[in-house]
């Protein structure tokens, strides 16, 4: 057919998804909002009386609500890393995972930022962490991590939501050409009046490859800052150099999973078979598989230094991590993220889209227990003995509350994405087709 | 006129005017105007210091009330004092606490026709007594009055009222009567007393039971006594118990006993000391020949002590220049207590001690005291209908009495039973009628816990209830019954008696000072061969075994007796064996939890013949097999028998049998390990000479101080882990009470807190930790926000009002020394009086921890600046230290070379805890029990 | 206004393009509209690359040097120690001035982005000439005078 048809035809599958909402989409998106709002109540009432409903102990004085933030903040990156990185090595493969990684990186950094906030003991009191001007003639710890991080993940939201709106600017100009009224007038807007002249696009390829260039350093350095949240402290199991590569890469390995975990429905419920194939998820599994093998080496290598290195705190730390209070969510994790993606080295499993989506679930799971384990096993046991935990920590209400209401905010937001902005990068596709 | 003078005599008008229109009636209770002169030497944020005496436990000792703006806020022992000489301990503390206490009875209630209280007035209630006093008169029933230990003035008045009014004076009731050392005294030496004794001149210390650091006669004047010549190294302390008490635990010794065979021991060491030859008087023939000779393997399975041990303790008698043994506490109270109690009162005689070390001529004061066969008799005539009016003044039988006696029942059988206290306990719950009485701090008075040592009891503030002293009721009751007309108060009563007594000087001299101590000369006593020998006899014949396994009621440091139940500060210290903080618990040894599989915190049933109770176990390392422990007051009315001879109750329970209910209880236990598990954070003596922990040598610069370095040095051999740190932290610094709830999860809201650490052989060190204030603080470079930071006089200082709450610095704090305010911490009223003006209380969300008292040293500061000086050694000092009674803690300031931190910091001893991660600590301990200079 | 020429196959239109500038006609006049970005026409019209770098550089650079600027001089006039740390501490400033870089950076190159190609445009916005996923070529005629 001529060409223009197959674009044609590609706008208009790739737009179905923006029709009218269905019963199942109204259904699953009223349960997320429920989840959404059963948190907002959870985190209202922690707000008035204090974060003693929490379940935090002395000295486990961190559990739930850091595990939850690295946990979505490490789910950003496996988008940037798909937008960005991969675009740098030229992977073509990427253009089918392109938007829903980079909208997955802006929901994951809203969701993110709102835990150092619930974490937070006086959350009225949030500005104080931000450096401006003020009459208190004070300015923030810069050597504090918790500053990297307003300024890391700060960066890091900004960034890609510039990355992600610079990329719909083609495609919402798509979108503004097959709606009427005040939706025309909507998209017009925000495709700013684009209209793909050959001076826009040169600027447009000098902007996106800067950008690109730009959100590069980020995948490695956003998550090594929020990995240094521990590594900067004296902790043992928390105090190790190894963190900021093993963060990244778990990073990437469970943004790689939750990026499976929504894509693989997607393309099932709103038929894009076409645009992402077997071979696309192939691809994606065989990072999962890479950044798997680069964390569970991390495991090793940080049992093995604690061992080797005779420090009577790690020995201890590590064993009480294995074999402690928190064992069945240590081994858990191990076969979560360790174990499992070792099937992916079989071609016919990596084929396999429904043996992925378990997979990607799975991986989902160990990667928040991991953190959880890391964040609450360190500080359960340290190095006076007199402090240390004498039963394992329980989440409360309220903490499991707040990090469904997390979930539920993140699907809401994806699902509501689904319906406005065109949910696959239909420009890059047509380059490719 | 010029201008000026116009306008400075308006403005002066003005001025006056506004200010004597401000509200300043009732000024003690409300806002004072700082340009008004001072109102009785009130200066709004100046402390002024008022001499009072202690009133929550027998002891007496010397208090130094600090008042803020007309409010004690906080108590210290008073230095110089005879019986404490500054130092208080965790009950003293409280005290506070107790007076300011939500729950206190406000007013006199009379139970009405449906069993509950109502409000009176006092008229009626004093009305209403003296009418059943005359009714039960005419009826032919007595009156009789009780009271726990009452000495001084007020005992003078309780004797002349009850005279006056024809009401029978009982003798006063104490679970702690030392009824055993009484009735050996008396048989031995004629001196039905406790005598006084004078540790501070041994050389060789044996307390056989006797708790004298917990609550012993007068824990804080024996601990400041031991403390100071174990300090110099002069003094070996040796400690025979059944179970395991704090005073066990710091003993340079500690040997176990089978329970109640303290009595074989001692007659073995007896007949060491009179075979090696006798001193001054030496026992007469017929009582040594009626000792029994003992081999020293026959003594070890006598008394369960291994022979090496017996060895060690005779032969450290026999070299000692001036040994002393004391018996008390649990080792007397059993059916051989009697024995024990004579044998030491022997051994005593034969070192030639008494009246050297052991001072009758200074007797404690307990001549008024009766036994638990008192109370039976006095059971038995309230049960036979004998009573009229019964006052109980300031004791609790109804929970402290066996439950043989029946003293419930039995009290409801009297006329009109007249509870007099503070708090509503058990027995003030079945009282007729309730009177309330004034907090020591409210009232005058004087007490004289020994011969020849009378202290002040002043008040600081005017009763926050309707409440009336006791001379002031007994005075009221007195002339209302004599139809005087309006009697006179109790204060002129008392300045009436002081005056008569020590001239009107000294009257002004002892309301200055607090105290008056007077001297006499040394009492000569004999002894009685033939009563001593008559009672070796029957020893020999007395069966006097307690049927194993037995459990041991033993007295508690923070309860007493149980009279610190209702003080919630006391339960939320926890017992610094344990370290269990809210609620009851029931001892075992590791080889009991081992053979039965018991956990910390398994529920069990312990029974005997005719009682059960459930109690959550606690394994305790250090207790012997075969004995269970708890303290006293865990079991109300427990079945206890009375021992016949002395009519002390025994405070074991035979037989005790232990059945697991399979659950687990909620009980708080706030140590997250009972060993170092290899940490050295008290080291090994082993390595003592090694040195190999430094701090690492650092990358950055090191900041200067200029002027001051704050430091701390705190000895932990002379640490016994009393806790009394603890609490004067939490009043001094305004440290919230949390709760139970709270302390499942660890949350333990102390500044302070004492960690013990058990050794294999179950010996146990205590370690204070506390904020270590260090130069290199993990804690300050990763807070966020800035609040915390090192300020220049070495002080890690928290900036409540920065903290955002992210917790991070409580993370990376090597010693968790950080407290975390979890929730909005209410204080109930009027216990935020107790709060201290000079810092504020934290709201919710931020992080607060140990400041070395920078409100103290900023007075101290400003009182150097006012006067052109630095401040100087020992002008300030933090609450812990100033009330620790072994003078453990030191503080001062490191930049001054003289100071005493300095060169205690500088001795061989000195270390810091977790060295070797870099932080730089400023509290340095000393550890190792060698002794030497530099105290 | 010239006619557009609208293709739908974009080889067609490549080789137009092509044959176009063989024929001498201006590169400023010939003005093309892709559906998407089309590699060949930069070949066939190259031009200067994009002056969007120039802004990058500036923004990054304003990035480095304000992010250390910024942390220390602030450290300098409050001087307060922490964990005995230098008061300038380098280190932790490098994090802070790094992310600050990439944010600058990336804000000024977008900023440049949009001024380099006049966008938002408001007459567009109003109303825009669509083409859909044709290749539109249109020659500009040539300047009376």
């Amino acid at each position: 057919m001529a060409e223009t048809e197959k674009y044609d035809r590609a706008d208009r599958e790739i737009l179905a998804a923006m029709g009218k909402p269905g019963r199942l989409y109204l259904l699953v998106l009223a349960f997320t909002v429920t989840l959404v709002a059963s948190g907002f109540l959870c985190w209202y009432h922690q707000y008035r009386v204090g974060l003693g409903v929490a379940g935090y102990t002395h000295p486990v004085n961190w559990a739930v609500y850091i595990t939850n933030f690295v946990f979505w903040v490490g789910i950003a990156h496996s988008g940037t890393l798909i937008s960005a990185v991969l675009y740098l090595f030229r992977a073509r493969f990427r253009t089918s995972f392109n938007r829903p990684a980079e909208a997955m990186t802006v929901f994951a950094l809203m969701v993110a930022g709102l835990f150092p906030l619930i974490h937070l003991g006086r959350p009225w009191v949030f500005y104080y962490l931000f450096p401006y001007p003020n009459q208190r003639q004070l300015w923030v710890n810069f050597r504090s991590p918790l500053i990297w991080d307003v300024f890391a993940v700060g960066t890091y939201f900004t960034v890609s939501v510039v990355f992600f709106y610079v990329g719909l600017i083609p495609d919402l100009a798509i979108v503004r050409r097959c709606k009427e009224g005040i939706r025309k007038t909507i998209y017009s807007v925000l495709s700013l009046g684009w209209e793909g002249t050959r001076r826009q696009w040169r600027h447009y390829n000098m902007l996106y490859l800067f950008l690109a260039a730009f959100a590069t350093p980020l995948v490695a350095s956003v998550h090594s800052v929020v990995s240094w949240d521990f590594a900067m402290s004296i902790l043992p199991g928390w105090h190790t150099t190894i963190f900021a590569p093993y963060f990244v890469a778990g990073a990437i390995f469970s943004g790689t999973a939750m990026v499976i975990t929504l894509v693989v429905p997607m393309r099932k419920i709103l038929v894009l078979d076409r645009y992402i194939t077997d071979d696309h998820f192939e691809s994606i599994a065989k990072i999962l598989l890479f950044t798997s093998l680069i964390v569970s080496y991390a495991y090793v290598v940080e049992t093995g230094l604690a061992w080797y290195g005779g420090n009577v705190f790690e020995i201890e730390l590590f064993r009480y991590r294995a074999w402690g209070h928190y064992k069945a969510l240590f081994w858990t994790m191990i076969t979560c993220n360790s174990l499992v993606p070792l099937t992916l080295f079989a071609r016919r499993l990596r084929r396999n889209i429904a043996y992925l989506f378990c997979v990607s679930l799975l991986v989902n799971v160990g990667m928040w227990v991991e953190r959880f384990v890391i964040i609450v096993s360190s500080l359960a046991r340290d190095f006076d003995p007199y402090v240390w935990d004498t039963q394992m920590y329980r989440p409360t209400f309220v903490e499991v509350g707040i990090t469904l209401g997390s979930f539920g905010m993140f699907f809401t937001l994806y699902l509501i994405f689904l319906k406005t902005l065109p949910v696959l990068s239909i420009t890059e596709i047509k380059e490719h087709l | 006129m010029k201008r000026r003078d116009f306008l400075r005599i308006v403005g002066v008008l003005t001025g006056s005017t506004l200010i004597s229109s401000c509200g300043s009636g009732n000024g003690s209770k409300k806002f004072i105007s700082s340009i008004l002169p001072p109102e009785e030497g009130i200066i709004p944020g100046e402390a002024i210091f008022s001499p009072s005496t202690c009133t929550e436990c027998p002891a007496g000792c010397g208090l130094s009330v600090t008042l803020r703006e007309g409010w004690p806020i906080k108590l210290e022992g008073a230095p110089g004092h005879p019986v404490n000489d500054g130092g208080l301990c965790i009950r003293g503390q409280s005290s506070l606490t107790r007076l300011y206490h939500p729950k206190r009875i406000a007013n006199p209630m009379l139970r009405n026709g449906g069993g509950k209280f109502q409000g009176i007035s006092w008229e009626k209630a004093i009305s209403l007594v003296s009418e059943s006093l005359a009714d039960s008169r005419g009826s032919g029933r007595k009156n009789l009055y009780l009271s726990g230990r009452t000495t001084g003035s007020l005992s003078a008045l309780t004797g002349m009222v009850c005279r006056k009014l024809a009401v029978e004076r009982l003798p006063e009731f104490e679970v702690y009567s030392h009824s055993a050392v009484k009735e050996a005294n008396g048989l031995l030496f004629g001196q039905r007393e406790v005598p006084h004794y004078r540790i501070e001149n041994a050389d060789f210390l044996l307390t056989v039971g006797a708790d004298i650091l917990e609550t012993h006669i007068s824990p804080v004047s024996c601990t400041r006594k031991l403390s100071r010549a174990r300090g110099r190294g002069e003094i070996r302390w040796f400690h025979v118990e059944p179970h395991l008490s704090l005073t066990g635990a710091n003993a340079d010794k500690r040997f176990a006993v089978l329970p109640g065979r303290e009595a074989v021991l001692l007659s073995y060491m007896l007949r060491h000391i009179l075979d090696r030859g006798p001193r001054r008087p030496g026992l007469p023939p017929e009582v040594a020949n009626a000792l029994q000779r003992l081999s020293a393997e026959s003594a070890s399975e006598g008394t369960g002590i291994p022979v090496g041990g017996l060895q060690e303790i005779r032969d450290a008698i026999a070299n000692a220049r001036r040994p002393l043994v004391i018996a008390g506490g649990v080792s007397t109270a059993h059916p051989e207590g009697l024995e024990v109690a004579a044998m030491a009162g022997m051994i005593q005689w034969v070192t030639g001690e008494i009246p050297g070390l052991v001072d009758f001529a200074r007797g404690e004061n307990y001549g008024g005291v009766g036994t638990f066969r008192d109370m039976e008799d006095l059971s038995g005539r309230l049960g036979k209908g004998e009573v009229g009016v019964l006052f109980l003044s300031r004791t609790n039988p109804v929970f402290s009495l066996p439950k043989a006696y029946s003293f419930r029942e039995n009290l409801g059988k009297a006329k009109l039973s007249v509870g007099m206290g503070d708090l509503l306990d058990e027995t003030m719950q079945e009282a007729n009628l309730v009177l309330p009485l004034s907090h020591s701090l409210e009232s005058w008075g004087d007490a004289e816990p020994r011969r020849g040592v009378v202290s002040l009891v002043k008040p600081v503030l005017n009763p926050l209830h309707d409440t009336l002293s006791e001379g002031d009721i007994l005075l009221r009751l007195m002339g209302k019954g004599s139809g005087e007309g309006s009697p006179t108060g109790y204060r002129e009563y008392l300045f009436d008696a002081w005056g008569r007594k020590y001239g009107k000087k000294g009257r002004d001299e002892f309301l200055k000072r607090g105290y008056v101590e007077e001297s006499f000369p040394a009492k000569r006593v004999f002894l009685d061969g033939r009563k001593a020998a008559s009672l070796l006899e029957g020893m020999k014949s007395s069966a006097g075994e307690l049927g194993r396994p037995v459990l041991v009621l033993a007295p508690s440091l923070r309860t007493y007796d149980g009279r610190g139940r209702g003080l919630p500060l006391l339960s939320e210290i926890p017992d610094p064996l344990t370290t269990i903080s809210y609620g009851r618990f029931l001892s075992v040894s590791p080889g009991t939890a081992k053979e039965s599989g018991l956990k910390d915190r398994e529920e069990v049933t312990v029974s005997s013949a005719d009682w059960s109770e459930v109690l959550p176990v606690k394994v305790q390392p250090g207790l012997q097999d075969g004995v269970y422990q708890v303290f006293r007051d865990f079991v109300a009315s427990p079945p206890l028998r009375t021992e016949k001879r002395t009519g002390g109750a025994v405070e074991y329970i035979d037989g005790a049998r232990l059945v697991k209910s399979g659950k687990m209880a909620a009980v708080p236990i706030l140590s997250g390990s009972s060993s170092q598990q290899g940490r050295g954070l008290i080291p090994d003596p082993a390595h003592k000479g090694e040195k190999h922990h430094h701090g690492r040598v650092s990358l950055y610069p090191e900041h200067g101080h200029e002027e001051y370095r704050w430091a701390m040095v705190i000895d932990l051999a002379l640490c016994n882990g009393c806790s009394a740190c603890v609490a004067a932290c939490h009043i001094e610094n305004n440290v919230p009470v949390v709760g139970k709830k709270d302390h499942l999860k660890g949350r333990e809201m102390s500044w302070l807190r004492i960690e013990p650490f058990y050794g294999d052989a179950g010996d146990v060190e205590f370690l204070p930790m506390l904020c270590q204030h260090c130069h290199a603080a993990p804690c300050e470079t990763v807070c966020p926000v800035y609040a915390a930071y090192h300020n220049p006089e070495g002080l890690n200082v928290q900036v409540y009002n920065r903290c955002v709450g992210t917790r991070y610095c409580s993370n990376n704090c090597p010693y968790k020394v950080r407290r975390f305010n979890w929730f909005w911490h209410r204080w109930e009223k009027p216990l935020n009086r107790m709060q201290n003006p000079d810092l504020e209380t934290r709201g919710v969300g931020v992080m607060e921890k140990c400041t070395f008292c920078i409100q103290r040293i900023r007075a101290a500061k400003d009182r150097g600046k006012d006067e052109g000086r630095k401040v100087r050694d020992g002008e300030v000092t933090t609450a812990c230290a100033q009330s620790c009674p072994t003078g453990a803690i030191v503080f001062g300031n490191l930049l001054d070379a003289d100071s005493r931190v300095s060169r205690l910091a500088g001795s061989d001893r000195a270390y810091r805890v977790f060295e070797a991660l870099g932080t730089d600590p400023s509290v340095y301990y000393l550890h190792g029990k060698t002794r030497g200079s530099g105290s | 206004m010239a006619k557009p020429m609208i293709f739908h196959e974009k080889e067609e239109f490549l080789k137009t393009l092509r044959r176009l500038v063989r024929e001498g006609v201006a590169k400023e006049r010939i003005r093309v509209i892709t559906p998407f970005s089309v590699a060949e026409v930069e070949e066939i019209l190259p031009r200067m690359p994009s002056h969007v770098q120039v802004f990058a550089l500036a923004g990054a650079a304003s990035g480095t040097v304000g992010g250390f600027a910024f942390t220390i001089l602030s450290t300098l006039s409050w001087p307060l120690i922490v964990g005995g740390k230098p008061i300038v501490s380098i280190p932790p400033f490098i994090i802070i001035a790094f992310a600050l870089t990439i944010l600058f950076g990336a804000l000024s190159t977008f900023l440049g982005f949009l001024l380099l190609s006049r966008l938002p445009s408001i007459r567009r916005i109003r109303s825009v000439e669509e083409y859909g996923n044709a290749f539109v070529i249109t020659v500009e005629p040539e300047e009376a005078k």
